[in-house]
């Protein structure tokens, strides 16, 4: 069970050269996935005993490295989500090159190759000794795995990825507003259906039995006087059928044909920049759905799931929200944002109780593009685009 | 005669005086027309009956995620690029209907230009000249405007469509002043009289009287410009079904594709077709410092579709050979990404493109480096571009008229035109 005290930074793990956008442990705490933006997947297994560690004051480390042991080869861009089976059979990865993969978690290596995870330190030691190149000192070695599944049936980038509570179905979204729902054992659709055809699908959960979907839409603006209407709805999946639209309960004027400036004012504060991240609580009585891209305050909308009233908001961050997840008793809401914060809240009356994350960018923050809680609930990851996957433990 | 001498005109011993007095003065150095030579050469542009259509991407669209991609960069970003109609030339997935026009475009992709944020730029890439306090330079629109255009033309010459920039018609005065229209397209409230007929014509009578009266005693250029500009308000009563577009969209939201940039589009055909000499039509928001392959792929897909469907439509109607379409922003964009996602200013270089009216489609002219920071091979200033414009359009670029008494080429001294780019 979760407890968001004591929390200490035991890892950072140094995985430059493009941006890390998402990460799941797989099984245990033990052992972690994350991707880039090139579309790359490392494993790293992580020691049963933290490492010693002894800080050096001329670097901003704080706590040690541990380099990777495994990249999955398949994708060829951005990673979306990462997701992995609660039997930790199954890695499911979800990309902008248009696919979905499941990778078989104890498939053997095909291969081995070096790998060069920090360039971004390379570069800056090379300026430190006034060398015009980065050293070209051999990298890593690492397994490659090509073993995977393809689930194919999206057009365009695939944004959105969830997983029933059993990780027997899966729910995943795309830019042209197409969702599959896929039944993990046969690999097949159970059914899809389409948003709103300006819309891109931005984030997508299932019910922990699978049978609801919750969807949400939403396209950046076509031009300052042409923004169309983004959506937040349920889906029953059996029939394809929408449940209701949560927006048009909060907005019951809401008019979805009215692209225009005066229009998108209805909508603008609740929705912001995207609900670009959603969640079920582990009960399915409640829905959090987070707001995104750039923004003054990054608020998570706490709702009803059976009615879509709103119960408050929570969770602000100082920026747009990129992830959150729910803790496996609900009472806890986890979040991470551009804000470089990792923010815990009680779900039952929204107060922040742990804050992790200091800002390591420059003008701006680099912010925290992803974050997964361990099975045993112990540790907790989170990606940051300066090219570092940090993990905590709540010794709690 | 010498169409680029001022004294080859009557000019006023008053109009003298104001132009040497605000010359002194250093402040704003008017025109007015009056002082204008190359009566000439407009005449001859003018029966050409050629046209222009400039779209404006205001903010600065990135040639990363347009024009000039380079996939396989550290800084590429997630969009791959596409095969076109012309063999050799890809561009961003983002634009598949231009893809299919691309033999009618020419892109240029070693723009270098010298104002790298957006007031500058936007002036600069309206006039082809940098900001400067001494002088206001005309908008590309007005200089085509009192060169193609139409004198006593029911229609304004220069038309803006929700669009940016105010350098307006600079030292050529009010007379190419821009048409300027919203976001919607429709005419402002004040362009349509809702007085009974009968009682304007006589309210109009009364007015050209007492107007009459006061030009015979007074010779005031202002007094001028103001019955011209009623003139051309009056005008305009019978030629505002040009600007009506919404019997026809149903037909056309197919090719233009279902936005208000396409309806924009759309417009500036017609207008065009209705003799129109020059449309600027503007699309907002690409000044992506955040979230740049999020705004792209908004912003992109509607502006694509509709510039595609404007050079077909044109090319159907027969008009592409006189109607020139100018595609360009005030900036680009920088080869590396932020860490808000996004794509700062750049302007060492960037892509614009040219369609119809004489360019030479299908090609790719000037080329970037392998990351985008550079110009590799044919740069082209803001300067070449313009003087390539005017060219295309049957303008001498190398015309002079006048602010006050320093002459002014229409494009800067030492612009070049590609003639690469000329058919």
């Amino acid at each position: 069970m979760f407890n968001p005290a004591k929390p200490k930074l035991r890892y950072q793990l140094t995985f430059e050269g493009s941006w890390p956008t998402s990460v799941s442990f797989v099984g245990s705490s033990r052992k972690l996935v994350a991707g880039n933006q090139l579309g790359q997947i490392f494993v790293w297994d992580l020691p049963e005993k933290p490492l010693e560690f002894k800080a050096d004051p001329k670097s901003d480390r704080q706590a040690p490295n541990v380099w990777p042991v495994r990249r999955l080869d398949g994708h060829t861009n951005e990673i979306s989500r990462l997701l992995v089976t609660p039997d930790a059979k199954q890695l499911v990865s979800a990309s902008y090159d248009r696919t979905v993969r499941l990778w078989p978690t104890d498939a053997p290596a095909a291969g081995k190759t070096e790998v060069i995870l920090n360039a971004d330190f390379r570069k800056k030691e090379a300026r430190r000794l006034g060398k015009k190149e980065p050293s070209t000192a051999p990298g890593v070695t690492v397994e490659t795995q090509t073993a995977s599944t393809l689930l194919e049936g999206h057009t365009d980038w695939v944004y959105a990825l969830g997983m029933s509570g059993d990780g027997k179905r899966l729910v995943s979204g795309d830019a042209s507003s197409q969702v599959i729902v896929w039944d993990v054992d046969t690999r097949k659709p159970l059914n899809k259906w389409s948003g709103l055809p300006w819309n891109h699908i931005v984030s997508a959960s299932l019910t922990q039995d699978g049978k609801t979907a919750l969807v949400s839409e939403y396209r950046y603006k076509r031009d300052d006087f042409d923004v169309p209407a983004p959506a937040l709805k349920l889906w029953d999946v059996a029939t394809a059928k929408e449940t209701f639209d949560i927006l048009k309960v909060q907005f019951p004027k809401l008019n979805t044909g009215d692209r225009s400036y005066g229009g998108s004012q209805l909508w603008r504060k609740f929705i912001s920049q995207g609900l670009i991240a959603t969640a079920f609580s582990p009960d399915g009585k409640l829905i959090a759905a987070a707001q995104g891209g750039e923004t003054d305050t990054g608020r998570v909308h706490l709702l009803e799931a059976d009615t879509g009233k709103l119960v408050r908001d929570m969770s602000a961050h100082k920026s747009g929200i990129t992830n959150l997840v729910f803790s496996s008793d609900g009472k806890y809401l986890i979040t991470v944002g551009r804000d470089t914060g990792v923010r815990v809240a009680l779900v039952a009356d929204g107060k922040e109780v742990s804050t992790q994350g200091t800002p390591r960018g420059g003008q701006f923050n680099d912010w925290f593009s992803s974050v997964a809680l361990s099975p045993d609930e112990k540790f907790l990851a989170g990606s940051d685009i300066a090219g570092m996957v940090q993990v905590w433990e709540f010794e709690g | 005669m010498n169409s680029s001498n001022p004294g080859s005109q009557h000019l006023s011993r008053r109009a003298l005086m104001k132009a040497t007095l605000a010359t002194a003065a250093g402040g704003m150095v008017m025109n007015w027309g009056g002082l204008t030579g190359c009566a000439a050469l407009a005449e001859e542009a003018r029966k050409q009956k050629k046209h222009c259509i400039l779209l404006w991407m205001n903010g600065g669209a990135s040639q990363f995620e347009t024009l000039d991609m380079k996939p396989g960069q550290p800084t590429g970003g997630p969009f791959r690029p596409i095969d076109t109609n012309v063999p050799g030339i890809k561009i961003c997935e983002l634009m598949p209907h231009l893809a299919k026009q691309m033999d009618k475009v020419a892109v240029i992709r070693s723009m270098r230009t010298s104002q790298v944020d957006h007031p500058g730029g936007i002036y600069l890439m309206h006039t082809g000249y940098q900001p400067s306090a001494n002088v206001r330079f005309p908008e590309l629109g007005a200089i085509v405007a009192k060169y193609t255009g139409t004198e006593g033309s029911d229609l304004p010459d220069f038309v803006k469509v929700s669009t940016n920039g105010d350098a307006g018609a600079g030292f050529l005065g009010p007379k190419y002043q821009p048409f300027g229209i919203g976001s919607e397209g429709n005419l402002p409230i004040f362009s349509v009289s809702n007085m009974d007929p009968a009682k304007e014509a006589k309210r109009n009578d009364l007015r050209t009287f007492v107007e009459e009266r006061f030009a015979t005693e007074t010779k005031s250029e202002v007094a001028k410009m103001h019955r011209e500009a009623y003139d051309a308000a009056r005008r305009l009563q019978k030629g505002r079904d040009a600007f009506k577009i919404d019997a026809e969209w149903a037909k056309y939201k197919e090719l233009y594709g279902d936005s208000e940039f396409g309806r924009r589009c759309l417009l500036a055909r017609k207008l065009c077709e209705s003799g129109v000499a020059f449309v600027e039509v503007g699309q907002s928001s690409y000044d992506t410092h955040s979230d740049n392959a999020t705004g792209h792929r908004g912003l992109v897909p509607p502006m694509e579709h509709a510039w595609a469907g404007l050079l077909a439509d044109l090319k159907d109607r027969g008009m592409l050979d006189n109607t020139l379409v100018v595609w360009t922003g005030e900036i680009g964009r920088t080869p590396s990404i932020n860490n808000r996602a996004g794509r700062d200013h750049f302007v060492r270089c960037w892509s614009t493109a040219l369609a119809g009216c004489g360019i030479k489609g299908g090609q790719a002219y000037g080329v970037s480096n392998e990351t985008g920071t550079e110009v590799k091979d044919n740069p082209v200033t803001e300067g070449d571009f313009f003087a390539t414009i005017y060219s295309a359009l049957g303008i001498d670029p190398s015309t002079e008229n006048y602010a006050g008494l320093r002459p002014v080429p229409l494009a800067p001294f030492g612009s070049k035109v590609v003639k690469a780019l000329l058919g």
